[in-house]
């Protein structure tokens, strides 16, 4: 399917959007991993992406992030074209992500991986820093009680002082979601932020990312196999399957399209 | 190893000058030469706070000593007498000017060798030494092979140099400490941890890199600058590949979680030849076999995080919210 810029359920005349995907593509040699997808992501919305096992959720969110360099299409953001900017400028932009397979900073504390993301919250100079003039010693005040905040938040208050390699794998995942958090995004997103957790701590998680939502006025992407906390959660979402995009819409919408359910439960070709 | 046998010299030479002094017991020139060396070890540790292996620290090092060789004895406004003294301000004016240089070198150098990771940057570092080192031993004014000698003294004996040593080590010692708690230092240990996740929370990893690498050639130069007046005499051996390989072993000894760890691994290597110098050629086994057993017995270095944690957090501390 070759989409055009704005999903179809989009009203016109809405704001324009905050991140928008056009004909993205990506080739690992042979293998075409994306092929031509496009959406846009509105203001405040959370946007659900969804697909078999190799799909491309994940090298989507690598090009969106600029981990992964595009073979073709353009990424923007706020109608500003972003496709070469690498990760850090986009982070700065306003997204931040979680990784599927977590990429904390083990060998620092809780506190200390968040107070990393922090660095720019607000920015202090190198020259006030070794000095310990004032305006950083405020500057670290002011660090140190949004990181608490965020810890507080994401209850991982009790934990801070801990290595963040020996947390429980929920709290890890949560801890990510802080870090993220720390770099005051407008754009989070979530790669999979189910994976690995217990019933009750999937249970937990929509609300958390609901809550999260409106505290922090976010908008979201979020990748999930978990399809049942997609559907409760997104205000609209796009499956792929190899790498291209084979539907777009409202949960509803999703779910009764004929082309999911062949690529979820195979069908005659 | 050449650079022992010069600096065996200088030892020596300064060894004569503590003989004459009442406490002949203690040997000022090893103490200059032991705090050198915990500043170089130093020197690589920075570039490794960010998880960058650089071996470019004896290039710097020459750099900063070279200058220093050639403005005491061929810039005549520096006020070098006839009899080999020199003035104070001088000295203090050239050792920061060899850390000026050398950071300027390393700023140049920087933005093409960072883009380089793991083993392949130490490779390009060996050839920063061996270009650098090169460079210097065809510097028209710098004496070729022979190098430069007669540097003029700004101190009486070896003595005199124990304190610029020491307030040059405790600098450093304190920006590193600072570096834990302000941003810099917290980028670079970001990217020691996980480089990709360090991007992706918006940290400028080029420009985090470089600051390091430009801190670590900034030390090394400054160290160089005043090596050469204490060694008395320079040349291109110096800052040679040697050099590279002894100022890692500093930091894999004393270890590499603090900057503890490669001021007691400067320290201790340093000190180690000389002092088993009464057991004869032996010392040179000895001294393989602690750099051998060191990684063995202490596969964190001396001065692990387990040990920081009992002393207190000291060089690995986070200021408390």
């Amino acid at each position: 399917m070759n989409g055009t810029s704005a999903g179809p359920t989009v009203p016109p005349g809405q704001p324009t959007a905050l991140l928008e995907v056009k004909d993205l593509s990506c080739r690992f040699g042979g293998l075409l991993a994306l092929d031509r997808v496009s959406f846009a992501l509105q203001p405040g919305e959370i946007f659900g992406v969804m697909g078999p096992n190799g799909a491309g959720k994940t090298t989507l969110f690598n090009l969106i992030t600029g981990v992964t360099p595009a073979s073709g299409g353009a990424v923007c953001w706020r109608d500003e074209p972003i496709t070469s900017l690498p990760p850090d400028r986009r982070n700065r932009l306003g997204m931040a992500r979680t990784f599927q397979n977590l990429r904390l900073f083990e060998g620092l504390s809780v506190l200390e991986n968040l107070l990393v993301a922090l660095q720019r919250q607000p920015r202090s100079s190198t020259l006030a820093g070794l000095l310990n003039s004032p305006v950083h010693r405020r500057a670290e005040a002011q660090r140190f009680e949004r990181a608490w905040q965020l810890l507080e938040e994401l209850r991982l208050d009790g934990l801070a002082e801990r290595q963040a390699g020996g947390l429980a794998y929920g709290d890890r995942r949560r801890l990510e979601i802080a870090r993220a958090l720390a770099t005051r995004p407008t754009l989070l997103l979530l790669d999979e932020p189910a994976a690995g957790l217990n019933p009750t701590e999937k249970e937990g998680l929509a609300e958390l990312i609901e809550a999260l939502r409106s505290r922090h006025r976010l908008t979201l992407l979020v990748i999930e196999h978990h399809v049942p906390l997609l559907m409760r959660l997104c205000n609209r979402m796009a499956v792929l399957d190899f790498g291209v995009r084979i539907a777009l819409g409202t949960p509803e919408q999703v779910r009764r399209d004929p082309k999911v359910i062949e690529a979820y439960l195979g069908g005659a070709a | 190893m050449d650079c022992r046998a010069v600096q065996r010299h200088a030892v020596q030479r300064h060894a004569s000058d503590s003989g004459r002094s009442t406490d002949a017991m203690i040997d000022h020139g090893l103490l200059v030469q032991m705090l050198i060396g915990a500043l170089l070890g130093i020197s690589v540790y920075l570039p490794l706070m960010a998880g960058q292996l650089s071996l470019a620290t004896p290039a710097f090092y020459a750099v900063g000593g070279t200058l220093a060789a050639l403005l005491s004895t061929r810039w005549a406004a520096l006020g070098a007498s006839a009899d080999g003294r020199f003035p104070l301000p001088s000295f203090l004016l050239e050792v920061l000017l060899g850390g000026v240089l050398a950071g300027l070198l390393a700023l140049l150098v920087g933005r093409l060798v960072l883009r380089l990771q793991g083993i392949y940057l130490a490779i390009a570092t060996i050839a920063l030494v061996e270009i650098v080192r090169v460079a210097i031993l065809n510097l028209p004014l710098a004496g070729g092979a022979i190098g430069i000698f007669a540097i003029p003294q700004p101190f009486a004996n070896a003595a005199g140099y124990l304190l610029p040593a020491l307030a040059l080590l405790a600098l450093a010692a304190w920006s590193c400490q600072r570096l834990e708690s302000m941003p810099l230092g917290r980028a670079m240990a970001a990217i020691r941890a996980d480089e990709l996740a360090a991007r992706c929370m918006g940290i400028d990893t080029t420009a985090t890199k470089l600051s390091a690498f430009v801190l670590s050639a900034v030390l090394a130069g400054s160290t160089g600058a005043l090596a050469a007046h204490f060694l008395n005499t320079w040349n291109a051996r110096q800052g040679s590949f040697d050099v590279s390989i002894t100022t890692l072993a500093f930091v894999i000894l004393g270890g590499s979680r603090s900057w503890l760890g490669p001021v007691m691994g400067g320290l201790l290597l340093t000190a180690l030849p000389e002092l088993l110098r009464p057991v004869g050629d032996v010392r040179l086994v000895l001294f393989g076999l602690v750099i051998l057993l060191g990684p063995v017995l202490f596969p964190q270095g001396l001065i692990t995080p387990a040990l920081l944690e009992r002393i207190g957090g000291f060089g690995r501390q986070e200021a408390q919210g």
